[in-house]
Parts: C-alpha cells; structure tokens; sequence
C-alpha cells in the first residue's frame, strides 16, 4: 500500500513537468503576448516589460527558470495582468472560495444522489424508482449553464431569498452548489441505483436476507457497502468534471473562484496565472484520483496494490 | 510675458468659478439614511496604479481614490480638482497651475506640486512600463517622446514645481484643449514614499494611499471593490455618499435580472432590451451620448487584399451597410447611426455635410453600391470574397452577421472571424485580416482624439491608411487658432477615401436606481465622481 | 462536463468479455424497450438534421427585417411566418438554425469520438499485443496523459488558435482516447493467447496485420459500446466550449451555443430560443444514453 502510493505519487512528478511544458509551449507560440494593447507599445517599455518578466530569456529558460522558482520558494511569480499581484496571491484569493462550494457541491451530490439511489432501488419498479429515474435522467443533461441563470432568475429576482452572486456568506453559497452539484447528483443516483439493483439480487444478499435479518440491516450492513464501488471510481471523472465547472459558477454567480481566473488569464495572456492555475488543477487531480483509488481499495479488500 | 486667464471668457471658467464644493444637493430634498452606491463592473479591475490602469473601468473607480489636476462636472466641463485654476503663456506652450493648500492624502500629508512631477515622470520613465506612456506624448509634454524612448531622463521631462503649490507644465505644441486631457487617471498623482515602499503591492486595500474622496478599503478580485469617505479629502464636508461598491458580473444579462432584484444601483442595459425597460421603467432606463465610435478598418496596406485598395469598393461596402437597422434594430439603446469618425457628441464639433449622408437615402445609398462595385469590375459573376473580423462579444457578433448580409446585396462574400481580444488586436497589428472591427473611445472631449488616430504616424493606424493631405490637415490642426473647419476637412476625406467604415456612435444605456441622484446627464466621455452622488430618501 | 465521465466509467466494466456471438447480441438489444424508445429518437434527431432543412422556410442566416428589433412581440414561433421555432434576436430562423446546430452537434460527437477510438484503440492494441517494456512505458505514458487537466488545455487551445472547426473536432477526440486505450489493452491481453492469433504468428503474418486483422475486429462490441457513450460526452464538451464563446464561428451554430444564446436572454421573454434547441439537445443524448446502455446490456452478457 506505502509503496503504492509512492509510485503514484512519483508518476505526479513527470505528469505535472509535461503539463508546465504543454502549456508553456502552448503559450508562448500564440499569437498576441500579454502586452499586446490596442496601441503598440513603445520599444523600450515593451523591452523594459519583457525583461521584468523574464520574456526575454529563450523559452527553455524560463520553463527552467519557472519551475526552479516553484521547487526553490514555491513561488509562481507575478500576475503580468493583475499588477499588484503575484500568482500566489491569486490562488489564494480564489481557491478558498472554489474548494468551499466545490467540496459542498460534492458532498450534497454523494449524499443526497446515493441516498436516492439506494431509496430508488429498493423500491424497485415503483413510483418513486421511476420519477428518481426521470428526474436524474433529466438533470443530467441539462447543462449548468443552463440552470445557472434560471436559478437567479427564480431565487434572486422572483423570491427574493438569495443573492444572485458574490461571495459574502453561506447564503452565497447555495445556488452556486445546487448549480454545480445537480447534474453529478443525478449520476450518483443512477449509478447507485443500478449497482445497488445487481448487488440485491447477489447471492450474499439472498443469504443474509435467509438468515432473517431485517432488510434495514441488509441494505446497510450488507449491500451499501459494495454498491459504492462503481460510485466511488465515478468521483475522480466527477472531481475533474466540476473542476469545468467551476467555470460556469464564477461567470455566472461572480464568486470570484478559481475557474474564471483561469478563463481570464488565458484570455489576457496572463502566462503566470494560468500555469499556475493549471499546475494546481493537475495536482489536484492527481491527488483526488489517488484517494479515490484508496478509498476503493479500502471498500473492496479483493484489490491488492 | 504670461496671460492670467481669469478665464471669465472661456467656458472652463465658468465651470471653475461656479462649482466650489462636491455633491449638489438642492434645497428641500431628504437624503437617505443609507448613503451607499453600488455600480457594475464587467471585469476585474487590472491595477489601482494610475500609471498602469488601461481600463475605462478602472479609471471609474481610480477617479474616486485619486484626484487630477481637474474634475469634470455633470456636463462634462471642468471643475476645480487639485488645481484652482491655471495661467498659459503667450505662445500657449507654458502651464502653470495653482494648486490648492489643502489638498492632503489619505495618511495625513498635504498633496503638492512635487506629487504630480513624480508622477508624470513615472508614467513617461520606460522604468515604469506603463502602456499609457504614450498620453505624455500625446499631451504634447517637452521631451515625452525622448524619456519614452529611453534617450533622456525622465528628469527632463517638461513638468516642474515651481513651489509647492505651483505646478508649471511646458509643451511643444499649444493645444487649446490640454487642460481636458487632465482629468485622464494616467495623470493622477501617487505618492511617491508609499509606492516606493511597497512596490507593486502599494495598491492593495489598506496600503494604498490616495488623495480623492474616498479610500479603497476591500478589493477582492474579481469579486467587489469597496471604497469608504475620505475624511481627509480637502472637501469632505460636503461628500455625503459615504460608501461606494463596484460589483463585478462578468455576464451583463446576470448584471440587469441583479440589477432589478435591487443588488446595484447601476448597470448597462444589453443590446435590445433598452426600448422594454424604458417602458418598464421610465425613471431608470436612460440613454446618453458616450464618446466612443465603432468601425471596421478596412485593411488599405501591402498585405490587405488588392480590392480594398479601390476606393470605388471600399465605399460600396460602407454604402452597402445600412446602419439604421444596426441601431434601430440590434442595439436599440439611443446609439446613432454614424457616416463619420469623430463623435457627434464631441464638444464643438460639427460633422461637415457629406454627400454620402445628407443627400442619399438607405435605397439610393445601395444602388450606388452596386453601380460602384459593377464599375471595379465585380458582379455576381465575379464576387468578392472578403473577411470580417471581429473580437468576442455578442453584439460585434450580430453586428457582423447583420453587416455581412447586407454586403451580400452587392455581390460580396462575408467570412466571419471571431477571434478573441488578443489575438484580434495582435492580427489588426501584423495587418493581417481583410475588415475588422474596432472601436475607439476618446481620451478627452476633442475631435483630435478621434482624428488623430487616422493619420500615417498614429499608433492605431492598423489599416495602414497613408494620406499625405490628411496628415497635413491633422498638423495644421495643432497650430490653427481655430481647428474646426481643418477637421471638417479630415472627415471629408475620410468619407471620399473610406479606409474606415463608419457604423455607429456608442451611447451609455444604463438602468440607474430612482433613488440615485447626482451622476452625470450630459458628459460624453461619462466621468462620473462618487463626491457628487447622493441618494434621497423614499 | 457533467455526468459524462460516468460513461467511461460504465463502459470500464465491461473489460474481460471477449464473446462475439452479434446475433445473440442483437436479440437482447431489441428486447430492451428503452434501448428501442432511444434508438427512435435518435432516429428522429438524425431525420431531423439531416432532412429538416427541407420543411425549412428561411435559410439559417438570412435575417428577417419584419421580425428584427421586435422578436419578443413578433418573433415567436409561428406558422404563418414560416418560423417553426421562432427567431433568433437578430431574427434569423431558428428552425433552420436547430437543424444546423443538430448537425454540428451530432458531427463533432461523432467525429470526436471516431478520433478518440481510432487513436485509443491502436494505442491500447499496440501496447497489449506487444507487451514488456513497451506496454509499461506506454500505459505509464497513459496514466499521465490522464492526469492532465484537458478541459484547460483545449480551451487554450481554442483561445489560442481561435475557434476552428478543426481544432474543436480533433481537440475533443484528441483529450478522450486514453480511457479506450487502457479498455481496448486489457482486451488485447485476453485475445492474444487466444489459438487463431498464434497460429497467424506461427505462420509468419506481421505485427501490424496482426494488430488490425485479427485483434481490433474481435474488440469492436467494447469498441461500440464506448463510443456510443463517448457521443454524448464530445457534445457535452462541445456545449461547454461554446458556452465559453470559444465553439464554431457564425454563421454555423452547435445546440450549445444555441442553448447558451437562449440561456443568457431567458429574462427577456423569448423563452424559445432556449426551449427549442435544449429539447433537441436532450433528446439526442438521451437517444445515445438509452442505446448505449442497451448496447452495453446487450454485448455485455455479465447480469444474464
């Protein structure tokens, strides 16, 4: 298990060095710097600019440069857009922020999903499998773009209960996480409740449930546990798919996250921010796929590492 | 030998001597309790640094922390801001500016004429790398291009303090209208020991020090900025809106629905909705002229395509579009269809009569679009292939797909290209597109600020338009004791010429809260100061 | 976006069953009703695009001068304007333009996920049927592509390089392949014992003929599979990226960005401009859904 982890944590290293080389590459070969402005500016102030920031250096020197400065002083340098920030500044600012309704979207999205999925397959066939079914059918495919502003639409505007956007307080944090969480609540309900319909019919149960034991017991004891596994190896696609969403959030609810600053910075080619930001998300997943494999050791002691 | 203007005759002085203190509440009106304003912003705000910000944005919340050497009032005149008033030299080349004594920033010290030399020094000085750099050039400042360059100090440049309380400013060229390019926020004073201090985090809530109204209190980015009173602010006593709250909406349709579910006092109307919410809302919805003009550039150079160096095409593809549906139509918010460069707004400007405008209609306008193009030798059996470029934005994008089908009529294929702003801006440098989109807004309340851009030597001439006669008008422009009728002449060449296809004059459409009073009704370039609001009870 | 990586998670389980008994499969597909009720919407979805345009009245770019400036009043659906579906706000017709958009949606799902199984099964064929080193360096190479967060790199890409067509197909199929890589290797591994490819081996047939005669034919049933569920999971993307402004150029149009036009004005009282092209948005996905599933049932003989 130790050396498992370590392997995988020694695989983050090459990953996170050729995501650094992609997107500096990607980059720098696109058309339009961070100081392009309307005005072409002057030579010197575009040398001055360049050497501030170390443009001018040739490209694989300042990947080396760059990634010295992370591993030296975990420094991800200035914000070439923002200019009374540095990057470090920026995600320290928004990750905050993005982990609060991310991390809420997530729990909200496995709890109340398999629960429904669980409640759906036990009442196999019946009216509340069906409508669960519909429902989650239905919120899946409705895009979060969608919802967002019919959720401000009827909250904000019509009720009056919640504020349409910023990031104050819990109450700003509800339509982000319904926004957010809908669509992975969905799947969970239906992949807890196909998984849970096949463990049900498995022959531990059918022995569990002959020896009398009260079906409260079975479900819990006996069947939740391995109709989590297909949920469980589920959350790391979902990490990495809200982490998209996430975008959509910011823009529309201005919470000021992680994911617009991202979207912003490679519209003004604020180079340090979006390494920075890239670098984050691909640690992040890394990190979240290996818990999930953990986990899924953890539940399913057949696995061996 | 040096004339004190008084300025009883110029309307600058009228301005100056009757405006003396900040919000204008008239008699008999109760204020709220709540003195607080809350206004949109699309993007987060890039710096607080006058010498940096780029951004009209910015500059809206920059007015209110810092203070020029001169305000603008409600229609656009000027006010007193740090300077009282100021004498010109015979030739018109020398300023000098009377400060006032009790002018003090945020942390107590008094603001002097040292404050503005130090920081019209930084925004020339290469050192700074400010992309505004160029505003000292265009101010005509004594040996700005020299310091920009890099070729001498920026102690050179022609700023001085004679005391501290007198500021005296050399030019090269006498401009009539250099006194309105003061209220741009590049020219703001900073501090010097606190920037020096701080480095580029001097800007941060709570480091930062300013000398206007109010002090930056939060800014978290791309979330809100908030900005309280200035105690120390020289007219204080008379600011009565104590709180002032940029909420930034990156989606203007989300900005309106929050607009109307009372989270701001302020926002832009989207393109179309402005004829329904001014049924809605009479009181709220408004339409004022903004001084900005929107174009397409048509690609005149070497790498442009060979039929837009006929000027018979270029001026079928301007006769072609017809620019009441793009106004009436699509943006329907009070902009005005437009057949030339400047602003209609722009003070003392008055748009020459144009063949092509006046005396044609939208019918007859397309006829000889088509006569034009027939005779360049382009038809429907050889039509002309061209492409439009426009950065992202849902109204460039209707605009262009509107403009593209009209210019089917006369035989002529539109490829739309979208391209984000960068990569836009960096295509329209490199003179790599065919037509593009582009927009400008003017820094000051003066034609020049439009025509200018025009000319070989300009900065912003992307369609590489050289005409030796335009940029004769624009240089006796400088000089002329009156320059109206000489830019009356540069627009008539642009319309005989047409590198530059007029489309409309940018209007402000704005929902502003009832309770709102004291912004701006008549100022085209739309600087408005937070001293001057107020909000009135129910 | 959304639920999508649930799919691929799906599609997963299926590894280990190399059975191709197709008419077998083709009995259980046809019994499963929903199966059934999904293939006839897509059916229809396709009918629809691809023959829509002829019940079509206003081509999907001309503007409608009656309608524009007033299209909450006047522009909604109608047949006495020829405007099925109503208008968009420029008064272009929004029938033609969902015909359109299906098209495009439909096209880069299909076309992304034909580039994410061509590259994804030569990957994992490769890797498997060589084995040793090879296998380990290239899946190792896997798990690190995985690692990368792709939705940010395509949208550099498309900021980057502007939005072409070309770059939206190949970027959406190009950030997909790795799941069916690791898929379609674990297959190899069970089919390259098998007695039809050591005989091919002993008599002396190339690695690469191999590799496409013998080994990727038996694996088309988990080919199917995956990518009737990476459809849906490419117009996802699809969606998403036009949402950020960065999908196909105008005149074209996808159902996303149709959806996030009509997303964005829903205030506004042209509630059609969302309704229309969010209904042929969800019912593709979930005609690819439903027949997915049911493919999946079918060649996936697990539960029976």
């Amino acid at each position: 298990m130790f050396t498992y982890i370590l392997k995988r944590l020694a695989i983050a290293i090459p990953t996170l060095l050729l995501l650094i080389v992609i997107s500096f590459v990607l980059m720098h070969s696109a058309p339009g710097g961070p100081f392009t402005s309307e005005r072409e500016l002057p030579p010197q102030v575009l040398a001055n600019l360049n050497a501030k920031y170390g443009l001018d250096d040739p490209l694989w020197r300042q990947i080396v440069n760059y990634v010295w400065g992370i591993v030296s002083e975990f420094d991800f340098g200035p914000s070439f857009v923002y200019k009374d920030r540095t990057v470090n500044e920026i995600i320290a600012q928004g990750f905050p922020i993005t982990l609060t309704y991310g991390l809420l979207s997530f729990a909200v999205a496995v709890i109340v999903g398999a629960s429904l999925g669980v409640a759906a397959a036990m009442r196999h066939n019946s009216l509340l499998d069906y409508a669960a079914v519909g429902v989650s059918i239905g919120a899946q495919v409705l895009p979060n773009f969608v919802m967002a502003p019919i959720l401000v639409l009827v909250f904000t505007l019509w009720l009056s209960w919640l504020p349409g956007g910023g990031w104050q307080g819990p109450e700003y944090w509800i339509m982000p996480v319904i926004a957010l969480s809908t669509s992975f609540m969905a799947s969970i309900a239906r992949i807890t409740r196909s998984s849970m319909l096949e463990v049900l019919t498995s022959n531990h149960i059918r022995t569990a449930r002959a020896k009398g034991l009260p079906e409260r017991q079975v479900i819990l004891r006996h069947a939740l546990k391995p109709a989590m596994l297909p949920v469980i190896s589920y959350l790391g696609p979902a990490f990495v798919a809200m982490i998209t969403g996430s975008v959509v959030v910011d823009i529309y609810f201005s919470t000021g996250g992680i994911g617009k600053a991202f979207v912003d910075s490679a519209l003004n080619r604020d180079y340090a921010v979006m390494m920075g930001v890239t670098i984050l998300m691909g640690a992040l997943t890394i990190f979240f796929n290996l818990v999930v494999d953990i986990l899924y050791g953890w539940i399913d002691p057949k696995i061996r590492y | 030998m040096k004339i004190r203007t008084t300025l009883a005759s110029s309307a600058l002085a009228l301005g100056l001597a009757l405006q003396a203190h900040a919000a204008d509440v008239p008699e008999g009106v109760t204020l709220a309790a709540d003195q607080s304003y809350t206004f949109w912003l699309l993007d987060a705000i890039k710096s607080m640094d006058p010498q940096i910000n780029t951004d009209v944005e910015g500059s809206d919340v920059l007015r209110n922390i810092f203070e020029g050497l001169y305000n603008e009032d409600g229609n656009g005149d000027l006010v007193p801001g740090v300077a009282l008033d100021h004498e010109v030299s015979e030739d018109g080349k020398t300023y000098t500016f009377n400060l006032r004594k009790d002018a003090k920033w945020s942390n107590g010290e008094p603001v002097t004429a040292a404050d503005f030399v130090y920081s019209w020094r930084r925004l020339a000085n290469p050192a700074t790398a400010s992309e505004y750099a160029w505003y000292m050039e265009l101010m005509q400042v004594e040996n700005a291009p020299e310091v920009i360059a890099g070729d001498k100090s920026p102690e050179e440049l022609g700023v001085r303090a004679v005391d501290d309380h007198t500021l005296e400013v050399k030019i090269t060229t006498p401009l009539p209208y250099f006194p309105q390019m003061l209220v741009h926020a590049s020219t703001f004073p900073v501090l010097q020991s606190v920037v020096e201090e701080h480095g580029d985090d001097w800007t941060d809530a709570g480091t930062l020090v300013g000398n206007g109204a109010y002090t930056l209190t939060a800014h978290q980015l791309g979330e809100r900025v908030v900005m309280e009173k200035n105690d120390t602010y020289w007219d204080a006593d008379n600011v009565v809106m104590e709180t002032l709250t940029a909420l930034t909406i990156n989606d203007v349709n989300q900005g309106l629905t929050r607009y109307l579910a009372g989270e701001l006092d302020r926002v832009d109307i989207p393109a179309g909705q402005y004829p329904r919410l001014k049924k809605e809302y009479p009181e709220q919805a408004v339409s004022t002229p903004y001084n900005c003009s929107y174009i397409y550039v048509l690609n005149v150079g070497e790498k442009g395509p060979e039929a837009l160096r006929d000027v018979r095409v270029r001026q079928a593809l301007a006769y072609a579009i017809d620019r009441d549906i793009i106004v009436d139509r699509i943006l329907q918010g009070g902009q005005k269809a437009s057949y030339n460069w400047t602003h209609w707004a722009i003070a003392d400007f008055e748009r020459p009569e144009l063949a092509w405008a006046d005396e044609m209609d939208q019918s007859q306008r397309l006829e000889k679009a088509k006569a034009l193009m027939a005779e360049a030798g382009y038809g429907s059996d050889n039509p002309l292939d061209l492409t439009l470029q426009y950065n992202t934005s849902e109204d460039h994008k209707k605009i262009a797909i509107a403009a593209s089908q009209m210019l089917k009529q006369i035989g002529v294929n539109i490829t739309l290209d979208n391209y984000e702003w960068k990569v836009h801006t960096d295509r329209m440098h490199n003179q790599d597109f065919d037509m593009a989109r582009y927009a400008w807004c003017g820094d000051y309340n003066e034609a020049s600020t439009y025509l200018d851009l025009m000319t070989s030597y300009s900065g912003h001439n992307n369609g590489e338009f050289f005409n030796d006669a335009y940029d004769k008008v624009m240089k006796d422009s400088k000089t002329a004791e009156n320059p109206q009728p000489l830019y009356q002449d540069a627009e008539r060449i642009l319309a005989e010429e047409m590198p530059i296809i007029p489309i409309y004059h940018y209007a402000n459409v704005d929902m502003i809260a009832e309770d709102i009073k004291g912004l701006p009704q008549n100022n085209v370039n739309n600087n408005w100061y937070g001293k001057d609001l107020y909000r009135v009870a129910e | 976006m959304a639920m999508t990586p649930e799919q691929a998670v799906e599609a997963n389980a299926l590894v280990g069953k190399g059975r191709s008994p197709w008419s077998d499969a083709r009995r259980r597909f046809f019994r499963n009703k929903a199966a059934l009720v999904g293939l006839a919407i897509l059916g229809f979805v396709v009918v629809f695009a691809l023959f829509g345009n002829f019940f079509a009245q206003w081509s999907n770019e001309e503007l409608d001068y009656n309608v524009m400036g007033q299209v909450a009043e006047l522009g909604g659906p109608s047949f006495a304007s020829g405007h099925y579906f109503g208008t968009d706000d420029l008064g272009r017709d929004l029938f033609a333009r969902t015909v359109q958009g299906t098209q495009i949606s439909l096209a880069v799902g299909l076309v992304g996920a034909l580039i994410a199984c061509i590259i994804g099964t030569l990957y994992g064929a490769i890797a498997g049927y060589v084995g040793g080193r090879t296998d380990n360096i290239m899946m190792r190479l896997v798990d690190i592509f995985m690692a990368v967060p792709y939705m940010f790199v395509l949208i550099l890409l498309l900021v980057m390089y502007g939005r072409s067509i070309t770059i939206l197909f190949a970027g959406i199929g190009v950030i997909s392949w790795m799941e069916m890589a690791r898929i379609v290797r674990g297959q190899t591994l069970t089919i390259k014992g098998r007695e039809f490819v050591e005989a091919a081996r002993a008599t002396g047939v190339s690695a690469p003929v191999i590799i496409l005669r013998h080994i990727v034919p038996n694996l088309l049933g988990v080919i199917a599979v995956y990518a009737t569920l990476l459809v849906p999971l490419m117009i996802l993307t699809e969606s998403f990226i036009s949402f950020l402004g960065l999908g196909v150029q105008e005149p074209l149009t996808s159902l996303g960005a149709l959806i996030s036009e009509g997303a964005g004005t829903i205030a506004y009282g042209t509630t059609w401009q969302l309704g229309f092209p969010l209904l042929f948005f969800c019912l593709t996905l979930f005609g690819l859904f439903f027949v997915g599933d049911g493919l999946r049932d079918a060649l996936d003989p697990k539960d029976r």
